[in-house]
């Protein structure tokens, strides 16, 4: 289980999160909401390793304190981030991409079972194997970033704002994909500003603000929470 | 005539392109611009030259030590002269700038070495002398067997990039270096791999090219040259563009200098790239990016 306690980043003089406290269940999908600029991405980028957080922070999955660790360190503890703007490698080959993913080693063994288990999830890889990347459509590249952090065989996926730029359909099927992956036993934090979606595959969220952490709940609850409905699901007293 | 200048352009040009492979591979993946990698080629010229002569290892056998040694050296020179570099640079370009910085001065003081050790002259040396006949050309056999050598190591080279583990997480690095560490490549460790394999290919270049070619100690930087230009002509960071690339100079400067005038093969070369980045500014195979 991933297990965020105490934790602060800055950017300079700029605090983007103030002792944020947030855990993660193997199993689960938890639902991170909020604001354009109110930390999301910091966190994830924290638990990854790509920015270092204050002195004072502790982020432990499954006994690793990941604070301690290098970017390519974290990810053989068994987290793997799909990060804002996907991150895939544009050049190479969708099949080359899916096998990056299992550059970690503690992946190696299992990487003819999981290229079958992503293609079991996203079938419409399968004949795109050999194509670059880049010359994919928008939910395609988000299907190579999910199936690629995937194939590192995680304990615990972190995935930021995958819905950005999808259609409702293609949004919907992502989702959908979501919900069998936690089906495997992998816990999922979502980053998301779709909250109408990513409420309904969810089972617990946290609502985010200014850098800190404003209130959690069950998705259920969150769904019928006015203050939620209001900022998040447009359906505002009006 | 006619064969026997293509057949030394394409010897020529197939050198260019394995020295540009290497330079590319330093450029792509380290993102060190390396103003002494022509330095690294002449050493292992004259490493060669050693062998052969007060040592009696022909540079065939001699490429067994030589190869593990530049890449051993290149290794130590990374981590010694390059790897406080990596560590202050905020970003790319300024690694880019310090690299050129730093590898300018590390030129002088490989060039000095040199010079103290064997002078200004010209230096060349005697090994598979006799002429073959191919295709109606005579060819000296040492130019024939520095072609071979060069297609087996290009095409190992390639292969080590496109098809095993380590050489697709090398041109990862190269693609997005951020996302390489969500994969879990320690992308500090691939850099310093690309350096030394490309410092490796540079003493392949060198040896090879000491077999046919008499070369002194202030070549080096003309070497650093015609990599660059090959590079950036062939499109940064691909392999099959300097491939081409390397082989059109080569066979442009042998055809230009057995029917016109030798003196005229550097002009040649600039001519045609400038021809390149004319028509094509980000090289023969290279994709416009931002
Ligand atoms: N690299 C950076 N340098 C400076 N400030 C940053 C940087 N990245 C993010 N910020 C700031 O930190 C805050 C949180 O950003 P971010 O985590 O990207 O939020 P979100 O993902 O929720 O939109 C914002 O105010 C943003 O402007
Ligand atoms: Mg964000």
């Amino acid at each position: 289980m991933l297990d965020i306690k105490n934790l602060s980043v800055s950017y300079g003089k700029h605090a983007a999160l103030r002792e944020v406290d947030l855990t993660v269940d193997r199993g689960e999908i938890v639902v991170m909401l909020g604001a354009n600029g109110a930390g999301k991405s910091s966190l994830l980028k924290a638990c990854a390793g790509l920015i270092t957080p204050h002195d004072g922070t502790h982020i432990d999955l499954s006994g690793n304190e990941l604070t301690a660790l290098s970017a390519h360190k974290i990810v053989e503890t068994g987290l793997a981030l799909v990060p804002e703007g996907r991150g895939i490698f544009g050049e190479l080959t969708v099949r080359e991409n899916l096998a990056l993913g299992a550059f970690a080693k503690r992946a190696r063994a299992a990487e003819k079972q999981n290229l079958d288990r992503v293609i079991d999830l996203f079938p419409k890889l399968a004949e795109r194997l050999d194509q670059a990347a880049r010359t994919m459509s928008g939910g395609e590249q988000q299907m190579v970033a999910i199936g690629r952090a995937l194939m590192s065989n995680p304990d615990i996926l972190l995935l930021d704002e995958p819905s950005l730029g999808l259609s409702p359909i293609m949004t919907g099927e992502l989702f959908k994909a979501l919900a069998a992956i936690r089906k495997t036993g992998v816990g999922v934090l979502l980053v998301e500003q779709n909250a109408h979606q990513s409420l309904a595959i969810s089972d617990r969220g946290y609502l985010i603000e200014n850098g800190a952490i404003t209130g959690q709940d069950t998705a259920k609850a969150l769904q019928s929470d006015p203050a939620v409905q209001k900022a998040f699901l447009g359906l505002g007293a009006a | 005539m006619f064969s026997y200048a293509l057949f030394s352009g394409i010897t020529l040009g197939g050198m260019y392109a394995l020295v540009a492979m290497g330079l590319t591979l330093q450029y792509g993946v380290s993102r060190i611009m390396n103003l002494a990698y022509g330095e690294l080629v002449i050493v292992a010229s004259f490493v060669a030259f050693v062998f052969m002569t007060s040592v009696g290892i022909n540079p065939l056998v001699g490429l067994l030590i030589i190869i593990p040694a530049s890449f051993v050296l290149n290794w130590v020179i990374y981590r010694i002269l390059l790897t406080p570099l990596v560590a202050r640079a905020k970003n790319r370009g300024m690694l880019e700038v310090d690299s050129i910085l730093a590898t300018f001065g590390l030129l002088f003081i490989v060039q000095g070495v040199l010079l103290v050790w064997f002078g200004g002259n010209y230096y060349s040396y005697d090994f598979l002398n006799n002429a073959v006949d191919i295709f109606g050309a005579t060819i000296a056999a040492n130019r024939l067997v520095a072609l071979g050598f060069a297609v087996v190591i290009g095409l190992g080279f390639y292969l080590i990039l496109t098809r095993t583990r380590m050489g697709t997480a090398l041109r990862a690095v190269a693609v997005d270096p951020t996302s390489a560490r969500l994969v879990a490549i320690d992308v500090n460790f691939a850099s310093c791999f690309a350096f030394a394999l490309g410092g490796a290919m540079a003493a392949v270049g060198g040896v090879l090219v000491s077999m046919f070619l008499t070369f002194s100690t202030s070549m080096g930087v003309v070497f650093t040259m015609k990599a660059l230009i090959v590079v950036i002509m062939g499109g940064v960071g691909n392999m099959l563009g300097a491939l081409i690339a390397g082989l059109i100079l080569g066979v442009a400067e042998s055809l230009v200098a057995t029917y016109i005038d030798p003196g005229l093969t550097i002009a040649v070369t600039y001519v045609i790239f400038l021809l390149v980045l004319l028509i094509k500014p980000s090289g023969l195979f290279g994709r416009a990016t931002s």
